[in-house]
């Protein structure tokens, strides 16, 4: 009842004329810098960041966290669009999100990630409203060795990324486990594989990588296969640019599993959405009765990263809001933002300003509701520039990733560098290397090395501090299960051809 | 034409008039930062920068810029490379005296460049959760002695202020305890209060609203007098062990070779704010020690500092380059 009554309270604050203006501007601005890759919500509240502070809490938080909450609708406008992945979390959208636009199914993709990031987006808020406390209490159960079995499970997605050839992508994947390594290593303060440039001393960007050998490796294998000047043929009639009852019954479970997982990956300082998308696609792949429509155009393989993706927002709001922890880059700026209010962000945050929580989950939900509305009228729209012939279309792509890359540190080496893995991608095309397990690879390789590296420090050595904790043997069992699994497909499929042949 | 002869000897007249002084900002100046946005210097320089908005420290627009990478070291070559430029400052912390002995790359140091005003010293407190079993530094360093490398500290980077305490800490007390680096504050702070290590050395504003809500203890400050804001707290030394403080540091570096007249100006904005009650109460609120210092003073400081920090460094097994 007491939720009641504070979320009544909540609305009456959010429904403030003011406030539901800075929540527009929140969500617009955010599906905008959505939309164009390299500039990711982070950065864009960061660049707020004086403005907000000049407006009363309230008001900021609920514009800052509309931008981020709003820029993961418009990260999967590209990759579908362009196979252009718009942010990290939407690396995994390119896959199945790409392949429906190529057989005439972009509006229905991009339809269904509107859609799947309201469902999932409210989700994620109520999840927030109901549950916060004890869900950061078992966060905190999370130590390394939990961490690393996360990671290995995450890395078990590759069986389930994987093509034609077991073999191509678990290679793939140890190139970007290597990728990962590249820069200081923060555990003995020496550089690997910097090759004397100071730009290398962080690592290699993720987003260089991914638009490098997504967007920028299928712009050259098209220009080189030279098959017709349109990419796409694009339906006419408003019926065939949105997602039928057919795409949203196909997506339900991605939509429930989605939520879910990227809630709950959210939570967790040390995760992140993109695993979070991973893991959702996994699952949903695992589940599925056609697996085999994977990476072909299958619309649950939209609906469930996108899920995850947005309900990750309101997982990752409850460290912050009940721990003052900040688990994500984009809340580690919320978090600034509550310091330069002079607001003590902390444990008793909701207890003193009951006022920023309640107005801020209230918030979440008009702005979710701002963002379907905001949305769905664009799908028509962007699903046109499809129509584009290849010599526009192409250049235009390749001119958006090298404006993302840029944008990222604002250097020219990048851009070289995204050069290099534009072609990696499309060596790795020509001989059919998928380039998902690679992203998968090096996204997680740095976590999970620090995660393998903390535990044995923790235990002075001893490696059964990584399976004798609960909670992480849980995990790895889970990913014993998702590496085993094909091999029993396979073996069943064997058997009953023995048996057909015998009998 | 003659006119515009006039113009130009008046103004050059009056340029030369004002003297030593004349330096004003003509357009937005910029409070470089080698930190990503949210992190301590971010919100420190934007603290900086309400504060002097608020008293009209500042005839133009501040503007923040995060420019992160080999922590520290490439906001640090390029602040080296912009001489002359009169509209660049940037927060430094201890990283810009270690990284330069540490790091073959950091080829600069903060003799090299301008060092314009120190203005907060952070203090660090030890602490644990709240149902540890330990209640004083000694009991800590009980257990430690027992256990031989077996307790456990989260932190950052082993060149960061964190570890070179525990160096400390450890010879002072012939004890031995592991040192588990995490990327994030946020990670820190939650494998303390998950309970995955054993101590933690943080900052007293990061610590006091976990105080508040029960959730960690603090065994020590590590300070030479109690801090203020922590007045129920025992420091290291009344505890009975002998370790130096060290306080980090933070202020604003111009770049290479600033001209007299730039650098009184900024001294003089930096003093002005330190000496309105907006700046003072920004203290008290983030729990910050005062650590105004300019001129001579400060230079001092920084010679001192990096000699502390050598020693330290040394002390901490930590291979030094130059």
């Amino acid at each position: 009842m007491e939720i009641l009554t504070n979320l009544a309270q909540g609305f009456a604050i959010a429904l403030e004329p003011m406030n539901l203006f800075w929540c527009f501007l929140g969500v617009f601005l955010g599906t905008v810098v959505g939309i164009l890759p390299g500039l990711g919500p982070s950065a864009t509240v960061a660049l707020l960041l004086p403005l907000a502070t000049q407006m009363s809490p309230t008001a900021g938080i609920i514009m800052m966290a509309g931008i981020y909450y709003g820029a993961k609708y418009g990260g999967s406008t590209t990759a579908i669009l362009l196979n252009v992945p718009g942010e990290s979390a939407s690396v995994v959208t390119c896959i199945d999100g790409f392949e429906m636009a190529r057989n005439g199914r972009a509006g229905p993709a991009l339809g269904i990630a509107a859609i799947a990031s309201f469902v999932a987006g409210t989700v994620g808020v109520i999840l927030l409203m109901l549950i916060a406390p004890p869900v950061a209490e078992f966060a905190l159960r999370f130590g390394p060795p939990e961490y690393f079995a996360l990671m290995a499970f995450g890395l078990s997605m590759v069986v389930l990324l994987a093509g034609k050839s077991m073999l191509k992508a678990l290679l793939s994947m140890f190139v970007g486990l290597w990728l990962a390594t590249i820069g200081i290593d923060m555990f003995t303060d020496s550089e690997r594989y910097t090759y004397d440039r100071v730009e290398l001393l962080d690592g290699v960007h993720f987003v260089v990588v991914a638009i490098g050998t997504f967007a920028i490796g299928e712009v050259l294998a098209n220009l080189t296969s030279n098959s017709s000047q349109q990419m796409f043929k694009v339906p006419r009639g408003l019926r065939n640019l949105m997602p039928n009852w057919q795409d949203i019954k196909d997506s339900r479970f991605a939509l429930l599993n989605g939520s879910l997982v990227g809630f709950f990956v959210g939570v967790l300082p040390g995760a992140g959405s993109t695993i979070a998308s991973f893991v959702s696609y996994g699952v949903e792949k695992a589940m599925s009765r056609h697996p085999e429509n994977f990476g072909k155009g299958a619309v649950e393989g939209v609906a469930a990263p996108e899920a995850a993706n947005n309900s990750e927002t309101g997982g990752a709001l409850v460290p912050l809001m009940t721990l003052g922890i900040p688990g994500s880059a984009t809340t580690a700026i919320l978090l600034a933002a509550l310091i330069l209010w002079g607001l003590r962000p902390g444990p008793l945050l909701i207890q003193d300003h009951p006022e920023i929580f309640w107005g801020l989950v209230a918030s979440m939900y008009i702005g979710n509701v701002m963002l379907l509305i905001l949305n769905l009228p664009l799908v028509p729209v962007f699903a046109q520039i499809l129509r584009l012939p290849g010599y526009i279309l192409y250049p235009v792509i390749l001119g958006v990733s090298i404006i993302g890359v840029y944008s990222v540190d604002q250097r020219l080496f990048d851009t070289w560098l995204v050069a290099f893995f534009g072609l990696l991608g499309y060596l790795m095309r020509k001989v059919e290397y998928p380039a998902a397990p690679l992203i998968l690879g090096l996204v997680l390789g740095d976590l999970m090395e620090n995660a393998v590296r903390q535990s044995l420090m923790m235990s002075a050595g001893d490696v059964s501090i990584l399976y004798t904790r609960p909670l992480a043997l849980v995990m790895l069992v889970l990913t014993a299960a998702v590496l085993v699994g094909p091999l029993f497909r396979r073996m069943a499929k064997w058997r009953l051809k023995v048996a057909e042949q015998e009998g | 034409m003659r006119n515009a002869l006039k113009i130009l000897t008046a103004s050059a007249l009056l340029a030369g008039a004002a003297g030593a002084h004349a330096f004003t900002p003509d357009r937005n100046i910029e409070f470089m930062v080698h930190s990503g946005p949210g992190a301590g210097n971010d919100v420190f320089a934007r603290s900086v920068q309400g504060v002097l908005e608020k008293i009209k420290g500042l005839p133009q627009t501040v503007q923040v810029a995060n420019k992160t990478g080999g922590g520290g070291l490439v906001a640090m070559s390029y602040l080296a490379e912009k001489k002359g430029e009169t509209h660049l400052l940037a927060v430094f912390t201890s990283v810009w005296f270690v990284n330069p002995q540490i790091r073959e790359k950091a080829k600069v140091t903060m003799r090299d460049l301008t060092p314009i005003a120190r203005l907060v010293l952070e203090p660090a407190v030890m602490t644990v959760r709240a149902d540890s079993p330990y209640k004083t530094a000694k009991d800590f360093f009980g257990a430690a002695k027992q256990n031989p490398g077996k307790l456990k500290q989260s932190g950052g980077s082993l060149s960061g202020r964190d570890n070179t305490t525990r160096h400390l800490l450890m010879k002072a007390t012939g004890t031995e305890w592991q040192f588990i680096s995490m990327k994030s504050g946020g990670e820190r702070v939650a494998a303390l209060l998950g309970g995955h290590v054993d101590m933690y050395i943080m900052e007293p504003a990061e610590a006091l609203e976990q105080i508040r809500a029960g959730k960690i203890r603090v065994l020590a400050t590590l300070m030479n007098k109690r801090i203020p804001s922590l007045p129920d707290s025992a420091t290291i030394r009344e505890q009975g062990f002998n370790v130096p403080e060290i306080p980090q540091a933070r202020g604003f570096v111009g770049p290479p070779g600033m001209a007299a007249d730039v650098k009184s100006y900024y001294e003089g904005v930096f003093t002005k704010m330190y000496k309105s009650s907006e700046w003072q109460n920004f203290l008290k609120a983030n729990y910050y020690e005062d650590g105004f210092l300019i001129g001579p003073g400060l230079n001092k400081f920084v010679d001192e500092y990096t000699q502390t920090m050598r020693g330290i460094l040394k002390e901490a097994g930590i291979k030094l380059v130059r």
